[in-house]
């Protein structure tokens, strides 16, 4: 607490300051690895690997928001763990959920043979940044 | 805050009679809305996330996301404006920040100031989104109409529009309600409110709220036009 | 956040109750009209009781609707020409109810069943009346919000009310809205206009729990008095602090599958819509999952469950206790296992989903979550048992209520053990079985929590007892009602017979269940009959009831007993009282019970 209380008072400038040069530096990092993934390869190990770090660094972007401009750093520990802990539910929020979004798309390519084929028709393309285009039902048979 | 806890008996939150974590319950209903709004912009995205799970082939946002104001209809200049979007949130947040340390030093003048600012960042991260919504409309996407095709040049679902569409709305109502906030707040200030109450403890929690709403665009930014 | 600021705040309530006292002087001078004091009023206990009669008029009205249905399940042949006049032609033609009534019927009454009598009934009365009094607090740590909670919870009343009366009927596509039938207003009149209400009511009533969980945790977190540390808390409390807990939580996330549904139904979007044809038309809608939207639905769904279970169970130890004249065995245990449940609830959603879809090794992982419920569920029934257990008991209606909760939680908490496994699933889910389970052990169990409250803590409320004799025929009749309707259930569900279904007559497989139907239905209107014996109790005693003369008529520790017995606004007269125990000091060092209030001696012995 008396620590807090110090930071409080007398580290606050500098912090703020602080935190907005590591917020400002890891978004610039994370629009580089925007960049570069544009030349690598859909599905490619790298691009993946990729999106992974991104990920990592959003969320040490949202730590430093959480943590500094909301204060939460400073707050008093049990405090910190009635907002963290609970937040924890959102692991298996998403591990089950994009698993199972996963496997329904193994289930209707497998079962689905219209779905199957339409994954690779390439579609002609118009030009760039297209034209209000309206949308057909897809047929079906 | 040095006052009641330097003491050196440590100090027995959970006893009674005290907030267990020093804080007035107002800053903890903010927080415990703020951790339930978590989870509505949570299913959000992760909603996104399993139906992107569950499609073949999605749209490179590098290929929908290329403009900018005043730009050529040919232009490519992928994550440039959202990157200022980006920034202008950031720039919010700090301004915010810098409103509450003054609310606490009982700073009326440096109050109203940040305030202005933050509302200043919060309208024009509102006018960006109002620009790109238009601009995407005019390429003829919206809820139901996807003109983008895959990045593998299959034919794409309507889901990529519809899901962007409604979080960044739904995150773009929450900047609107945070600016309606931050506004009363600014009102409040020049009245004296918050003078006469002797603290400025509403400030922080609408700063919270704002900070909540740079977090949620941390999240948005990342899934929609990154990854 | 200085704290100079936080503590020496005219405004603010926290904390020292020094403070709170003096704001509750202003109160008293403060001159209440008939509006500010019985309709928008802000005063914990005046909210607990609107929650309540709101609720009973929804139970009464949900509970009629079963009747209805169950007339069409029993007597399939019979014409009721009288239903006819009384309801109108949407309801009932040829004296025979029709089949988008039918539907109509069984989804609201799930839906308010669930919603409004459980959830707000339940958790919405005992949160706003227990919390503050059992803490010591003046008030909830915003009353204001309290008020908006309740006419929240009112609007969405109104809205739900009104869709029964649109021309298209209310919705009819089962209480848990899965699209594509509650998307599509093509496929079924009851997707129209009345499910465009249903969401809206629904929508209301998730901002009403919203403003009401976020009060009742931050009143439990920073509104104890005293000495009430949060291990001296009675369970009632932990219980109710982990049902705002769960509610604040994962109703946001019906939210959002909601709003996701309101974007398909009116805008044209595609998210849980794909492959579809209505009335021989193909629709445009392409590439969304309609198991995404059950996924959400039941991220609320299964927390919700336990929403309206725990407060039950908080209140049943509480009366166990006082009742058994004993100490509740296994308080940290019992503390403990509520924060399980509390966990696993969130953990558990897709056993509903078993068969839809849902991916079987994923399923299977959540079959060993949801059996690891059975662990708190046993040590919270265990610990009932052993604190009745040579227990000293007193069977009073409240009491009788919450054995019958123990019993009923058992009965219907050990079908969980089967449905929650994946492989039986496939036989048992969607049919009877199912019914029985959920409506015994989360249904009838809660019911009968809410019962058991409701009886215990009336002299709280109104300063008046409840007739005893009509509890005791209320009890009796109820509780072997409910086991005479939902037993035989188990043995149709085991048959096969699906649920959900208009008429079994016309099925080969399933006629031979003619006679116990009709036997259910029986059963099912005399039950119904003796609630309104209860409602004529509720009423007439308060105004007619035997008066309490005893400030503590049940000799109870907690902290409730120690304010006036007709208590104001701001709960106790003079100082708030100061705790220096646990709440469960009955049959100590040779005294009935002790109270919180008082400290403890030199020579007393540990619990």
């Amino acid at each position: 607490m008396e620590h807090s209380a110090h930071a409080e008072h007398h580290g606050s400038k500098n912090e703020v300051r602080n935190v907005t040069i590591v917020l400002t530096v890891l978004t610039i990092i994370e629009l580089a690895l925007g960049f570069m993934m544009m030349k690598m390869v859909d599905g490619s190990a790298g691009k993946l690997s990729t999106k992974a770090f991104i990920i990592i660094l959003m969320i040490a972007k949202a730590y430093y928001i959480v943590g500094y401009f909301m204060h939460l750093k400073h707050e008093l520990r049990n405090m910190i763990m009635t907002i963290v802990v609970p937040l924890l539910l959102f692991v298996w929020f998403i591990i089950a959920f994009l698993y199972d979004g996963n496997s329904f798309k193994h289930l209707r390519n497998t079962y689905d043979p219209y779905k199957n084929a339409q994954k690779s028709v390439i579609v002609e393309k118009k030009e760039e940044g297209g034209e209000h285009k309206t949308e057909e039902p897809a047929e079906k048979h | 805050m040095s006052t009641l806890t330097t003491a050196t008996v440590p100090t027995k939150w959970w006893s009674g009679g005290k907030s267990p974590f020093n804080v007035e319950y107002g800053k903890l209903m903010m927080w415990y809305f703020l951790m339930s709004d978590a989870f509505t912009f949570g299913a959000f995205l992760i909603a996104y996330g399993t139906v992107r799970f569950s499609t073949n082939g999605w749209p490179d946002p590098n290929h929908v996301f290329k403009s900018y104001p005043f730009a050529s209809e040919s232009t490519f200049a992928p994550l440039v404006f959202v990157s200022i979007m980006t920034f202008i949130l950031i720039i919010s947040s700090v301004t915010m920040v810098l409103a509450v340390k003054a609310g606490q030093e009982m700073n009326k003048r440096k109050v109203v100031v940040n305030l202005i600012l933050t509302i200043i960042g919060g309208l024009a991260f509102l006018s960006c989104q109002a620009w790109e919504w238009n601009h995407l409309h005019h390429e003829g996407a919206w809820w139901g109409h996807n003109p983008f095709l895959n990045a593998d040049g299959t034919q794409s679902t309507t889901n990529f529009t519809n899901f962007f569409f409604t979080i960044t709305g739904f995150h773009g109502f929450h900047v609107f309600s945070g600016v309606i906030i931050n506004i009363i707040m600014l009102i409040m200030t020049l009245n004296g409110v918050f003078e006469k109450r002797g603290h400025y403890l509403m400030i922080e929690k609408a700063g919270l709220y704002w900070h909540f709403v740079d977090l949620v665009w941390v999240f948005v930014f990342t899934c929609f036009y990154l990854i | 956040m200085s704290n100079e600021a936080v503590l020496h705040a005219p405004t603010t309530t926290i904390t020292h109750h020094h403070d709170a006292h003096a704001d509750h002087g202003h109160e008293h001078h403060h001159h209440e009209t008939f509006i500010t004091k019985y309709v928008f009023s802000q005063d914990h206990k005046m909210i607990a009781k609107q929650f309540l009669i709101t609720g009973m008029v929804w139970a009464v009205l949900g509970g009629l609707m079963s009747v209805l249905f169950r007339l069409q399940l029993g007597y399939p042949d019979a014409k009721f020409p009288w239903l006819q006049d009384l309801l109108g032609k949407f309801w009932v033609e040829d004296g025979k109810i029709t089949a988008q009534a039918y539907y109509a019927l069984v989804t609201t009454h799930g839906t308010v069943l669930v919603f409004f009598v459980l959830t707000a009934g339940l958790s919405g009365t005992f949160a706003n009346f227990l919390i503050p009094l059992q803490i010591g607090a003046r008030d909830m740590a915003s009353p204001f919000m309290n008020m908006l909670s309740y006419w929240f919870f009112f609007a969405a009343s109104c809205v739900m009310l009104s869709s029964l009366f649109v021309e298209t009927g209310p919705f009819s596509g089962g209480w848990t809205a899965y699209p594509p039938l509650s998307a599509l207003g093509q496929a079924s009149p009851g997707s129209k206009t009345g499910m465009d209400l249903w969401l809206i009511a629904m929508a209301l009533f998730v901002v009403s729990s919203l403003l009401g969980g976020l009060n009742y945790i931050a009143t439990v977190l920073n509104m104890r008095t005293k000495g009430m540390s949060m291990t001296r808390m009675p369970l009632t409390i932990w219980a109710l602090f982990f049902t705002a807990v769960l509610g604040v939580l994962s109703f946001p996330v019906l939210f959002s599958g909601f709003i996701l549904l309101i974007f398909d139904r009116n805008f044209g979007t595609s998210f849980y819509l794909s492959d579809l044809y209505v009335n021989g038309v193909t629709l445009p809608n392409e590439g969304g999952s309609a198991i995404l939207f059950q996924h959400l639905f039941w991220f609320l769904g299964h927390p919700e469950v336990y929403i309206i279970l725990l407060p039950a169970m908080g209140m049943v130890s509480e009366i166990l206790s006082t009742n058994a004249r004993k100490p509740i065995f296994g308080y940290i245990a019992m503390i403990g296992s509520l924060f399980a449940i509390a966990i696993l609830a969130f953990l558990v959603w897709a056993h509903h989903m078993f068969v839809t879809g849902l991916n079987p090794f994923l399923g299977s992982i959540f079959v060993l979550l949801t059996l690891l419920i059975a662990v708190p569920s046993a040590i919270k029934v265990f610990n009932w048992l052993t604190t009745l257990w040579r227990g000293n008991i007193r069977f009073t209606p409240g009491m009788l209520f919450a054995i019958g909760f123990v019993s009923l939680f058992i009965s219907g908490g050990l079908t969980g053990i089967w449905l929650g496994n994946s492989a039986l699933d496939i036989h048992l889910h969607d049919t009877y079985f199912v019914i029985a389970h959920f409506h015994i052990v989360m249904g009838v169990a809660s019911m009968f929590g809410m019962f058991a409250g409701v009886y215990h803590w009336y002299p709280k409320m109104y300063g008046r007892y409840l007739n005893n004799t009509l509890a005791y025929t209320h009890f009796w009749i109820t509780l072997i009602g409910a086991y005479l309707i939902f037993w035989p259930m188990h043995y149709q569900g085991l048959a096969g017979m699906p649920r959900r279904y208009y008429d079994y007559s016309i099925w080969e497989s399933f006629k031979q269940f003619a006679e116990l139907n009709r036997f259910i239905s029986t059963v099912a209107m005399v039950v119904f009959a003796t609630q309104l014996l209860f409602l004529f109790n509720f009423f007439y005693s308060i105004f007619k009831g035997r008066k309490v003369t005893n400030q503590n008529p049940w000799g109870s520790t907690t902290l409730e007993w120690t304010a006036p017995i007709r208590p104001g606004h701001g709960n106790w007269p003079g100082e708030i009282p100061e705790v220096h125990r646990w709440a469960y000091d009955y049959g100590k060092d040779g005294r009935d019970f002790v109270p919180q209030t008082e400290p403890v001696g030199a020579n007393e012995s540990h619990h």
